[in-house]
């Protein structure tokens, strides 16, 4: 969470300060909502190989990511489905879970296959 | 007055011009965690989301408009959509526009999109709508 805070210059406090977290009633800190889009994407661009393909990509923020200070941290699974192919251009549909709660609605991209 | 659906269409000048590097793009690369080789090596691109980077600063002349009332945080980001024409690379001047292009009230939280236009040299790079609820403080409930 620091190194994406850094890289996005997002510095609110409550994605590395559990004091920060707790304030706002959250339990610890949690991710930020762009890393957690930023992130899934690499299911979609794993598939297609090169990442210029994305033509578009739109997620809904359900539920934000939890993140306890501990050495195994916590695990996201992503998973993706192409959904349709349409002149060239699939389109996918993305989920993101933290345990048994989805972190991402109705997550979606598409990306140009020719 | 708080923000309201007067405010739609309501454009802010550009921020002075982003200019991306390779040493950014590697850097955010890593913090999502991403190794894919276009990332990276002599003619990287940018991970798609790094728009988000250049987007959310230009967030800011939305809650420097004193006339809105929105604090950052009392805010949000409820949901983000991304078009994008073409990857961004190193030594890209890009220009971030934001509108505000929806307001949609419920009692005292506000549901606000906005848009950013980046462009590079005027050619349109990427959109970058984001929604955000906004709660207002209930003294300022004045209407």
């Amino acid at each position: 969470m620091v190194r994406y805070s850094g890289a996005s210059t997002d510095f609110n406090e409550i994605h590395f300060s559990d004091r920060h977290a707790r304030a706002i009633g959250l339990p610890s800190v949690v991710a930020h909502g762009m890393w957690t889009m930023g992130a899934g994407l690499k299911v979609v661009t794993d598939w297609v190989g090169d990442p210029a393909r994305v033509l578009s990509y739109f997620v809904r923020f359900t539920r934000p990511v939890v993140v306890p200070d501990t050495d195994e941290g916590v695990e996201v699974v992503y998973t993706a489905k192409v959904t349709g192919v349409e002149d060239g251009v699939a389109k996918l549909s993305l989920s993101a879970h933290c345990g048994e709660d989805a972190v991402l609605g109705a997550a979606r991209a598409e990306v140009r296959l020719d | 007055m708080p923000i309201s659906a007067e405010h739609v269409g309501r454009r802010y000048p550009a921020a002075p011009p982003y200019v991306v590097s390779r040493a950014k793009i590697a850097e955010f690369a890593r913090a999502v965690r991403d190794d894919n080789p276009a990332y990276f090596g002599d003619d990287p691109i940018a991970p798609p989301t790094f728009a988000a980077v250049i987007a959310a600063q230009a967030w800011g002349a939305l809650f420097d408009d004193e006339e809105l009332g929105l604090a950052l945080n009392r805010t949000m980001h409820t949901d983000q959509n991304f078009t994008f024409h073409r990857p961004l690379r190193p030594g890209d001047a890009v220009v971030a526009e934001l509108s505000i292009e929806k307001v949609r009230g419920r009692g005292n939280l506000e549901m606000i999109t906005v848009l950013v236009d980046l462009t590079v040299d005027g050619e349109p790079a990427c959109e970058a709508r984001s929604t955000l609820m906004h709660t207002r403080p209930e003294e300022a409930d004045d209407e």
